[in-house]
């Protein structure tokens, strides 16, 4: 069976184990529904400019969290041991585990989305761009919980050590402000940001437009994103489990 | 027998070691061969070492230095080949307590390439092999300790691993399922599995054991078979005798020059004795003296504990001597 089978059971079997459950599900749908709802009720026009920064923020926290407390958790029962036991690379592994995570983003976001076009006639000017900023934020955002749980052994150390770059991410990212709209010393921050051009996918999604330029720009620079993120991750897991 | 023929009989070799952690060194030129089908015990008290050995021949941690091969490979140069021949039992029982006990077997069938009517017939296989047929469909975190444990162990025979490692298979377990467990090694090796055993159960190891290595402070202090390690302690024997009198310690060791030591215990004289001829001969001297006589009169050789304990208090000593 080849390492991309495994890889597959691993996801397969995380998400039986650990994303399926009805607590993390409702975690990863309860808190973006109920942010966008309080910025609808306040002003009906204008919470389609923020929508899409706040389904990219649930991405960003849903999937770094998920993927850190995995592994952290497993970590402390032993379990991890047993993956590192067996006949896997480092890079099935991590393959694994970021495609579980993945998944687990990407469903929810995709609820909390059909949520707001079916409730809050949200459109959707161009889903298959709106679907691939799900799958490439979804895919970075697993790679950097993977790299901050294999360099701390508990979980609130995770969070905390994510919390230095996730909440900075959120203020220079575009969540709530366009890039556009930014005071100019920030904007060389935002296009540093993954997340700025995972939002940016999301909203040339929704309304069809973007500010940073044709849609093969924020595209190109979250598909460069993902495979730093992704060749980053795997040493960094092998160095981790082996020191 | 020629060295080809003895490098195929060899499953692990391990040669020249070493391991630190900072300037804890934790491995100090560490040496031994494990031969193939049988039991290799690797003895010593906490904090010798034996963990960060099986984690590196495990591929769990990186040596500094050194050579180690597992069925010819090393593990740190070909992971994927090495994994998929070993079995680990670690100390602790650590399958998916939310998975239950089937799924289990059936997800490390995964990880190890079987297909999914191989990991399904395994996976009974196993489950009736453990007796655990009943709890096949109960979660890994409901069952007892002692079911976890043999769990755990098929679970390492999941993909019918050349070489076991087997960290404190029986410790936390009750006397009836640690003898059991010990029947089901047996099992193991007859069917030729080679399997490297870490106890602190002495008694466990000389049960099971043919080959023993004695790690102390990151250095093997004592390597052989379990015959040999008690004959090089010395040959101290443990002697009980009963006197028809009574008399003090230092009478009996002051007439007894072959008599290293002497405890009274339940009526009986507990005496450590070298040459237990020797000392035969002294104590019945000893008895006419006294006009006493000897009533009852028991010898037992020495255990691997024995030899065990003589050798750690021989790496205490400055001159590194054995024995009493």
């Amino acid at each position: 069976m080849s390492q991309i089978a495994r890889a597959l059971a691993i996801s397969r079997k995380d998400i039986e184990s650990y994303y399926g459950k009805p607590p993390l599900v409702t975690w990863g749908l309860l808190f973006p529904a109920v942010l966008i709802l309080a910025v609808y009720i306040k002003d009906r026009a204008g919470y389609l400019a923020v929508a899409p920064g706040i389904i990219g923020m649930t991405l960003l926290f849903g999937n770094t969290s998920m993927a850190a407390i995995v592994i952290t958790f497993e970590k402390r029962t032993g379990t991890l041991e047993r993956l590192l036991l067996a006949p896997l690379s480092a890079r099935t592994i991590v393959l694994g585990k970021a495609l579980s995570a993945a998944v687990y983003g990407i469903a929810t976001s995709l609820v909390l989305t059909l949520g707001f076009v079916v409730f809050l006639d949200m459109p959707l000017a161009r889903p298959g761009v709106f679907t691939a900023g799900l799958v490439l934020g979804a895919g970075i955002f697993s790679f950097l919980g993977i790299v901050a749980s294999v360099l701390v052994k508990e979980v609130f150390e995770a969070m905390t050590l994510m919390n230095f770059f996730r909440f900075p991410l959120l203020f220079a990212s575009g969540v709530f402000v366009p890039v556009a709209g930014m005071p100019w010393w920030i904007k060389p921050v935002a296009y540093l940001s993954p997340l700025t051009h995972v939002v940016e996918l999301l909203r040339i999604g929704v309304q069809g437009e973007s500010s940073l330029g044709p849609v093969w720009v924020p595209a190109s620079i979250a598909i460069f994103f993902l495979l730093v993120a992704g060749v980053v991750t795997v040493p960094s897991f092998r160095r981790c489990a082996t020191r | 027998m020629r060295q080809a023929d003895q490098e195929t009989q060899v499953a692990v070799r391990v040669r020249d070691l070493n391991k630190s952690y900072g300037t804890l060194v934790a491995l100090d030129g560490v040496s031994f061969d494990v031969s193939k089908a049988r039991v290799f015990a690797y003895l010593g008290p906490n904090g010798a070492g034996k963990t960060t050995t099986i984690n590196i021949l495990c591929g769990l941690l990186e040596r500094d230095g050194g050579e180690v091969s597992i069925l010819g490979r090393d593990v740190a140069r070909d992971p994927v080949f090495v994994k998929s021949r070993i079995g680990v039992v670690t100390e602790n029982s650590n399958l998916y307590p939310e998975l239950h006990c089937r799924r289990n077997l059936e997800y490390l069938g995964e990880l190890y390439g079987l297909s999914g009517a191989e990991r399904r017939n395994r996976a009974e296989e196993l489950l009736c092999g453990f007796e655990l047929t009943e709890k096949a469909d109960a979660p890994f975190g409901s069952l007892s300790r002692g079911m976890k444990r043999r769990l755990t162990i098929g679970a390492s025979l999941v993909h019918r691993p050349e070489v076991l490692f087997l960290d404190e298979p029986t410790t936390g377990l009750d006397v009836p399922s640690a003898k059991a467990l010990r029947r089901l090694v047996r099992k193991i090796v007859d069917d030729g599995t080679t399997v490297l055993l870490t106890t602190h159960n002495l008694f466990e190891a000389e049960e099971l054991a043919y080959d023993v290595a004695v790690l102390v402070g990151g250095r093997i202090v004592a390597r052989g078979s379990v015959d040999e390690i008690k004959r090089r302690v010395g040959g101290a024997r443990s002697v009980a005798v009963r006197f028809s009198g009574t008399f003090q310690e230092d009478a009996l060791t002051s007439a007894c020059p072959a008599v290293k030591s002497a405890k009274p215990q339940d009526g009986y004289w507990r005496l450590d004795v070298v040459d237990l001829h020797e000392a035969l001969g002294q104590l019945i001297a000893f008895c006419r003296q006294r006009g006493c006589r000897i009533e009852d009169v028991g010898s037992k050789e020495p255990t691997l504990e024995d030899a065990f304990v003589s050798l750690l208090a021989g790496a205490a000593r400055p001159d590194g001597r054995n024995g009493p």
